[in-house]
């Protein structure tokens, strides 16, 4: 086993998990907007550092449709919702960002605290990597619940499935093609509903807060 | 069997033909293509009711995995015989009746599947069969009640009642009937019957008691018979007809195949359990039918009577097997069918004849009709013949099937141990007094409706109903004569189906030919002979009026009793006929009246208008459901605490969750 190909694989996957919590770190919708992009493309990296090391050619294509996907096609289409109001920020989420950090990290310990009998199983390189798929998982799912804006909310739940499929990758060296494609596309089509639907909620309510909705309306 | 999968198959097509043939064709294609699937199912089973055989079929295309497993028996052959008799009837009823919402693609085709499935639950012979079949039967009939919803908020409320204790039932029966299959191999009932004798008492004991308790309360039994008197009233009439004369059977069918057949009777504890609710049903059925002044939902609770005695049947046949008794038992049983054949019959032909008068006048309100026998003669006579034969007049299918029930409780004497003694006891002042009630029931709902004079326009200008419907009620009306006179024709066949529900090999206890008498006990009656003598006395009676009518005649309003000036208004009403009951029951029925009054604003001695109001309730609805249904309501409200519309918390729960399911985890 090559160290070039654990460095490559440990950088990929590290850069998964730090671009997720970098999103927790930001304000501007924007850049958060940009290290999805980032994330995307580190865990297309994940998925091609896999296939070159087993020669998969099934798995070099999914790693690039992900490049494709996960990198360009969904990061380009929020940033065209997000361009319709360029200076939103994350003025105030519901947990600020010096604690958010400090979550993220409890949740980083629990997810090794809790793959460690997972890793148990199959001691490989791979493997012992998991915990950064799940802490990618927990991250997004805590950026879903804490973030006011419609759009970071999307990116959250962009990265929750990210996680997931950086945990597939790793334990079972990427599900097969078209599961794959089936998932990527049903991201794709969940993040054009939502952006329609933000791109509406804005015109009607002029407010993309969702703290602001309450109630029902007719 | 091929003949009875013919006529299924004819039941498909003419569901397929209700839901694709345009308006003006649907109704009497579909009726037609359904009656001939019923006639077709009719002599298959009477076939095998006759030769007494087993016929199987079985095949893994229909359903997934498991495949349909039907097989016909005796037992299964004589529900058979009665369904398909009411389902023909119903059908050519619908050519007359159908219109404005049964006319529907969605209702003639559900009628259809409707009748399909209730041909098809008598010989569904596997579990997953059965429960097929099962839920089509339920899903369907349900479905049918809501036909006219948009009209009928009681419609949507009854449907609603009906759907959640049928799936109870259905919940229950299922569970009862796996706990076989766990410990018994295979989900054929030929594979449980095989093992259920290896099971521990208490498996089989629990198990029967959770089919028990499924079957019981499709049968309308009391207090799980609450969705009865809501739902048959607002079915369509062909509906409530074949729930009333087919449906509640197959409870009293699943009772006695799972008890009698796969688990070989079991102990008396069971049959005393189905004799009980039987008691309970049958004096609360008929107290409730008394006091109705709905008509239709005076033949619901009245269902809830008969049925109720069929039960009793049913658990002292049960009861007399287990204690040693086969030849009584096989009586009562052979009681208890008769009597479900008869009921659907009579019963049948009832609920036809209140549809004729809901369509000719426009209300089933009792105390809104009267003098029908002028406007529909030949309805009136059919009713009047059916009222008489579940009020068990001699010579009518009511009091022969009652006779040999009594005769099956009476001679249920011989067996000295406690709890079959309480229930013979029970059973027979059960049978008398609903007896007694039950003709209060059935003299108010003809007194009241179809003599005397109109209570309302609508009933005053009744007009009479198309020929079809006429034909549909008579046909229902033969196997009341038939059986009333000759009971002896069918007695061999209902033997048959006897035997086989409680798997004895025992001659018949009643001797063949014509009159009933009993072999190995004292009692004997000669129907037929007691026919040629009511005939006899008939006709004396009119050829000494005729004489005595030679003599000029008076003519004055009738029931007037010598006054001058009789209006509607001056009549006996349903309610005030029934009052004098209502009181002496008063702690059951819990009546709610209220009297208002108002005063002339001078005096408060003299008053210028009085209003009275008087309802029967179900008490058992009442006290037993309500407060369960309101605590549930009550829960689900304290839930929306938690939900205040914010999407974050939505979210945050989730997180929270998945957390605590990690901690734990870890």
């Amino acid at each position: 086993m090559s160290t070039t190909y654990v460095g490559a694989l440990e950088l990929a996957s590290g850069a998964v998990l730090v671009s997720a919590i970098m999103t927790l770190w930001r304000r501007q919708v924007r850049s958060i907007v940009t290290m999805l992009s980032l994330q995307g493309i580190a865990l297309a990296g994940v998925a091609v550092v896999l296939a070159t090391h087993e020669h998969d050619k099934a798995l070099l294509a999914t790693g690039l449709l992900v490049l494709v996907v996960k990198g360009f096609v969904v990061p380009g289409l929020l940033r065209r919702v997000s361009q319709l109001d360029p200076n939103s920020r994350e003025s105030a989420p519901l947990v600020n960002v010096p604690a958010s950090l400090v979550f993220a990290a409890v949740l980083i310990v629990l997810s090794y605290v809790v793959s460690s009998r997972v890793t148990s199983f199959a001691p490989t390189v791979a493997t012992h990597l998991t915990p950064i798929g799940i802490a990618t998982v927990l991250v997004g799912y805590f950026m879903l619940v804490t973030r006011r804006r419609a759009v970071s909310k999307i990116v959250g739940l962009i990265l929750v499935d990210n996680g997931i499929a950086l945990v597939t990758f790793l334990l079972t060296s990427g599900v097969p093609l078209i599961v794959e494609l089936g998932s990527s596309l049903d991201v794709l089509l969940v993040v054009v509903v939502l952006q329609f639907l933000v791109v509406n909620m804005g015109r009607h309510l002029r407010t993309n807060e969702l703290a602001e909705m309450k109630a029902l309306h007719d | 069997m091929a003949l009875l999968l013919l006529g299924l198959g004819c039941c498909v097509l003419a569901a397929a033909a209700a839901s694709a043939l345009p308006r003006s064709w649907r109704v009497p294609a579909s009726a037609g293509l359904g009656a001939t699937g019923c006639a077709l199912a009719f002599v298959a089973a009477m076939r095998v009711l006759v030769t007494g055989g087993v016929e199987s079929f079985s095949t893994t295309r229909l359903l997934p995995m498991f495949g349909l497993t039907l097989s016909i028996d005796p037992l299964g052959a004589l529900f058979i015989v009665a369904t398909s008799f009411v389902g023909f009837a119903a059908c050519i009823y619908c050519i007359g009746y159908a219109r404005g919402e049964l006319q529907s693609r969605t209702a003639m085709s559900l009628l259809m599947v409707f009748i399909l499935t209730l041909l098809a639950v008598p010989v569904a012979s596997s579990i997953v069969s059965l429960m097929f079949c099962w839920e089509l039967m339920a899903l369907s009939s349900m479905l049918l009640i809501l036909t006219d919803q948009r009209h009928s908020r009681a419609a949507r409320s009854a449907a609603l009642w009906y759907g959640v204790m049928t799936q109870l039932g259905a919940a229950s029966i299922l569970f009862g009937l796996l706990l076989l299959t766990v410990h018994g191999g295979g989900q054929t009932f030929a594979d449980i019957r095989l093992h259920s004798m290896a099971l521990s008492s208490a498996v089989r004991s629990f198990a029967f008691f959770l089919a028990l308790l499924g079957f019981a309360s499709k049968a309308g039994a009391v207090p799980l018979h609450v969705w009865l008197p809501k739902a048959h009233p607002e079915a369509p009439s062909p509906v409530s007809a074949l729930m009333s004369s087919s449906m509640v059977a197959m409870g009293v069918y699943g009772i006695i195949r799972v008890g009698g057949d796969l688990l070989h009777g079991g102990t008396v504890w069971w049959w005393v359990a189905v004799a009980a609710f039987g008691a309970v049903s049958a004096l609360y059925g008929a107290l409730h039918a008394t006091t109705s002044t709905d008509i239709k939902r005076l033949l619901a609770y009245s269902t809830i009577d008969i049925l109720g005695l069929v039960l009793i049947g049913v658990g002292a046949a049960g009861a007399l097997y287990d204690t040693g008794h086969p030849g009584v038992a096989q009586l009562a049983m052979m009681a208890a069918l008769l009597l479900v054949v008869a009921h659907a019959g009579f019963k049948g032909a009832l609920f036809l004849g209140a549809g004729s008068i809901e369509r000719s006048t426009g209300t089933r309100d009792l105390d809104q009709l009267g003098g029908l026998i002028h406007r529909m003669p030949f309805t009136a006579a059919l009713f009047a013949l059916s009222a008489c034969s579940i009020m068990a007049v001699p010579t009518l299918s009511g009091f022969s099937s009652e006779w040999l029930l009594l005769q099956g409780l009476l001679h249920g004497f011989t067996d000295r141990s406690t709890p079959t003694l309480i229930m013979m006891l029970v059973g027979v002042v059960a049978l008398a007094l609903t007896g007694g009630l039950t003709a209060v029931a059935f003299v108010k709902a003809f007194g009241i409706g179809f003599l005397g004079q109109a209570r309302s326009p609508g009933a005053a200008n009744a007009v009479d109903v198309a020929p079809s419907m006429k034909i549909a009620m008579a046909l229902l009306v033969i196997p009341s004569i038939v059986i009333g006179v000759v009971p002896g024709l069918l007695l061999p066949l209902i033997n048959r189906a006897a035997t086989t529900g409680l798997a004895t090999a025992a001659p018949s206890p009643v001797e063949r030919g014509t009159s009933l008498v009993l072999t190995q006990f004292r009692g004997t009656i000669e129907p037929a002979a007691l026919f040629a003598g009511l005939v006899l006395v008939l006709l004396i009676v009119w050829a000494v009026n005729q004489r005595l009518a030679q003599r000029s005649a008076r003519r004055v309003d009738a029931w007037s009793c010598g006054r001058d000036v009789q209006t509607p208004r001056m009549q006996y009403t349903a309610t005030s006929f029934a009052e004098p009951l209502q009181r002496v029951f008063a702690d059951v029925l819990r009546p709610q009246s209220d009297v208002e009054v108002t005063h002339v604003a001078e005096s408060q001695y003299y008053e210028q208008s009085l209003m009275y109001q008087n309802r029967v309730s179900d008490a058992l609805e009442l006290h037993g459901y309500r407060p369960v249904i309101d605590a549930a309501l009550r829960i689900g409200k304290s839930a929306r605490r938690i939900q205040n519309g914010s999407i974050h918390r939505y979210l945050a729960f989730g997180f929270v969750a998945l957390l605590l399911i990690l901690v734990v985890l870890a």
